[in-house]
């Protein structure tokens, strides 16, 4: 009995091998191997010697990765609670049966199908002086116009405007998704009891959909510590690193400066932050709600 | 039955004639324009460097039907991608390179030399000037098929310095031969015209604060690259020319805030009297000048980068070859086919230089059709004068892009002089020493 226990459970796990080959191939191996590669000196076309954690200590040692994880928590810390808010009020407002809020959710939704090329063209014809949208309605203003995309701090501020535009597509529609998983008695018995808008959502709905909001929220903090497209497009990093993320600063350092193994370094570091990150705001959630 | 089996042998030789096609992979810079140029053959009618290389590669193909040239565009340089290309054994057949970048791909032996399959063709490197022959040359071998030599150039848009009195009684434009007198004429230009006598990149672009800097450090007999190992940026003459980029952005003497493209775009819209910007842009502005209700119209011309620091005129250079990436695997008639389009360059090098930039043909400078190009005269100096950093400093453009954004911080005062220079030389050297 316990031996044909045992030969159902080892067939069991088979339904489980295909996925595990792929997380292996795509996931485990590559991880490995970036960790590998990390203490290693090595570029593009080869490894020329084990180095121990020399790569790391460069890396710890280069002001420029501390300023590309203070502009990486920055943008992270701006742009994941206003695409989140944003993204609950749009749900909230188009969580209807109308056509006008099919139509709405739909405009809403297509930036994200963009690809980030088309996005970040779309936001230079904006920013740009000169011709730049926002240039020639200062000057019509008669104020004197700001350079978005090469001044310490507007740059930045630039590509969050044009990341928010471009993800806030898939906040809206997963929590609208949540929103109409509500059970409509749930409302109908809080009408009865007479309770304010205010009080139906902040005791119905939000606990209702705070899973989808802690969902939405770790989806938004692990894609936006990977900013890259945008940054590059638009500001190239610039100016003076000003607008440079940890993914622009680890593919500076392995492509441009053919420094693989610092780069490796840099993303396993990165790695660690993402992890980091994502798992305080579970633990914080969590613990808030219970 | 008897016609389908016609069919399908006359389909399969069909299949096979294409087949015996030979395809070269070309990768390059230098823009995509195939909706203007792409059926064009007639090289002569094209402007530009997108639409003379497309012509020209459509011109080759058509009088070689029996090769193919799959061309790639990318996103200039493209030595990321070409980097990604390489390591996963996936290179094209013909790429175009900065003879400053070739030394970083023959150190790790990714190149092929060239002297075997240039000699094949008949071509002599005797043919090629100094300037472009010392730059694909390394360790005493050819490795790419050297195109032109370029540098940074100053294009005056003349109808604003006339504007400004900025003009001589021959018609030819005052340019300063100093700082101060620079600034004198910035102040003079601005006050006439109300407009900035420069219009530089500035923003989020690295190359052209590199170039002015070598620049202007060569003016001083400085080489801060005397050991190719490291660079020396602490010294009084790397200084001077920091204050002095500086200060030209202090006083409003340029445009700000502007990146490659609106920089291009506003010299030509009259934003400015002096574009600072390279010699692959006097074929564009030149036809711009041609053509009337513009602010170039009949108010074009161009000059190199004039001696503003006392010790020698000399002007940074650089060049573009055509490089094969080394592939144990590719066949010989694809060999024998890259070295057809060799030579086809080679041959119809003065065609490239109508773009502005210095042909590498030697005998190209005695072509009356050359000599007779517009603006030439004025910028021949640069073949005396143009010089490139020591061929053995290798990352030459990571090493760019750090000169320019450190300078750029202290240009727009984010950090002081010497901290960018001390940060720029700390960078600069911590990259050389973990090469």
């Amino acid at each position: 009995m316990a031996a044909l226990h045992r030969q159902k459970r080892l067939s069991n796990a088979l339904f489980a091998l295909p996925y595990l080959v792929v997380f292996a191939a795509l996931l485990a191996f590559p991880l490995g191997w970036g960790v590998y590669l990390s203490m290693q000196k090595a570029d593009l076309f080869g490894l020329y010697g084990f180095i121990g954690t020399n790569n790391y200590v460069r890396v710890l040692n280069d002001p420029l990765f501390w300023q590309a994880v203070r502009v990486t928590l920055l943008f992270v810390a701006t742009t994941v609670p206003v695409l989140v808010g944003l993204g609950l009020f749009l749900a909230l407002a188009l969580n209807r049966r109308t056509r006008g809020s099919a139509i709405l959710r739909g405009a809403f939704f297509s930036s994200t199908v963009l690809s980030v090329t088309i996005v970040t063209l779309i936001w230079r014809f904006v920013f740009i002086p000169g011709d730049g949208l926002l240039s020639i309605g200062f000057e019509a203003m008669g104020w004197e116009p700001i350079g978005f995309l090469s001044t310490r701090g507007w740059s930045l501020f630039s590509v969050g405007i044009a990341t928010v535009w471009w993800c806030l597509g898939l906040p809206m529609i997963l929590i609208l998704a949540a929103l109409q998983q509500i059970p409509a008695d749930l409302y109908e018995a809080a009408a009865l009891d007479n309770a304010s808008r205010w009080r139906m959502f902040s005791r119905i709905t939000i606990p209702q959909i705070s899973g989808t909001l802690i969902l939405v929220a770790v989806i938004q903090i692990v894609m936006q510590f990977q900013l890259f497209g945008q940054a590059q497009l638009m500001t190239n990093g610039g100016p003076n690193g000003s607008s440079r993320p940890l993914v622009l600063y680890i593919y500076r350092t392995a492509f441009e400066n053919w420094d693989v193994g610092r780069g490796a370094a840099a993303s396993e570091l990165l790695f660690l932050i993402i992890l980091a990150a994502a798992m305080l705001q579970f633990w914080v959630t969590r613990r808030a709600n219970r | 039955m008897k016609r389908l089996l016609l069919a399908s042998t006359a389909a399969t030789l069909f299949a096979t004639g294409a087949q015996a096609q030979t395809t070269i992979e070309l990768q390059r810079f230098f823009g995509a324009c195939d909706a203007d140029y792409g059926d064009v053959t007639d090289v002569s009618s094209a402007v530009g460097e997108c639409g003379i290389i497309t012509a020209l590669i459509n011109d080759f193909e058509a009088q070689n039907e029996d090769i193919d040239v799959e061309v790639t565009t990318v996103e200039w340089p493209g030595y990321d991608q070409l980097n990604a290309q390489l390591a996963s054994r996936n290179a094209p057949d013909v790429v175009s390179m900065h003879y400053s970048v070739i030394s970083d791909y023959t150190s790790r032996n990714l190149l092929e030399p060239l002297d075997d399959l240039l000699a094949e063709q008949g071509i002599e490197t005797s043919s090629f000037t100094d300037a472009a022959l010392a730059g694909v040359t390394k360790d005493g071998q050819i490795y790419a098929l050297p195109f032109d030599n370029w540098t940074m150039l100053w294009h005056l848009n003349m109808n604003l310095m006339e504007e400004a009195g900025l003009v001589d009684d021959s018609g030819a434009p005052i340019l300063p031969s100093n700082t101060d007198e620079f600034f004198e004429h910035a102040a003079t230009f601005e006050e006439a015209t109300g407009k900035p006598y420069l219009v530089q990149i500035l923003a989020n672009e690295t190359a052209a604060y590199a170039r002015l800097f070598y620049t202007f450090m060569l003016q001083q007999g400085a080489d801060p690259f005397s050991d190719p190992t490291q660079i020396d940026l602490m010294t009084p003459e790397a200084k001077a020319v920091v204050e002095f980029l500086k200060k030209i952005s202090d006083e409003g003497a340029t445009t700000t805030d502007m990146d490659y493209a609106a920089a291009v775009a506003g010299f030509g819209s009259g934003e400015g009297g002096i574009g600072v910007n390279g010699t692959w842009l006097i074929g564009d502005y030149t036809a711009q000048s041609e053509e009337e209700g513009n602010a170039l119209s009949d108010g074009y011309t161009v000059y190199p980068i004039p001696q503003l620091f006392a010790t020698q005129d000399a002007t940074y250079a650089d060049g573009h070859g055509w490089a094969v990436p080394r592939n144990p695997g590719r066949d010989d008639d694809v060999t024998a086919a890259i070295g057809k389009l060799m030579a086809y360059l080679a041959e119809n090098d003065f065609q490239w230089a109508r773009t502005g930039h210095l042909p590498a043909v030697a005998s190209v400078f005695e072509m009356d059709e050359f000599q007779s190009l517009p603006h030439r005269d004025n910028i021949a100096e640069v073949a005396q004068t143009g010089q490139s950093l020591n061929p053995q400093v290798l990352r030459q453009f990571s090493i760019q892009d750090i000169i320019g954004e450190e300078f750029n911080s202290a240009v727009h005062g984010d950090k002081t002089v010497d901290e960018a220079l001390e940060a720029a030389q700390n960078r600069i050297n911590d990259l050389l020493a973990n090469l």
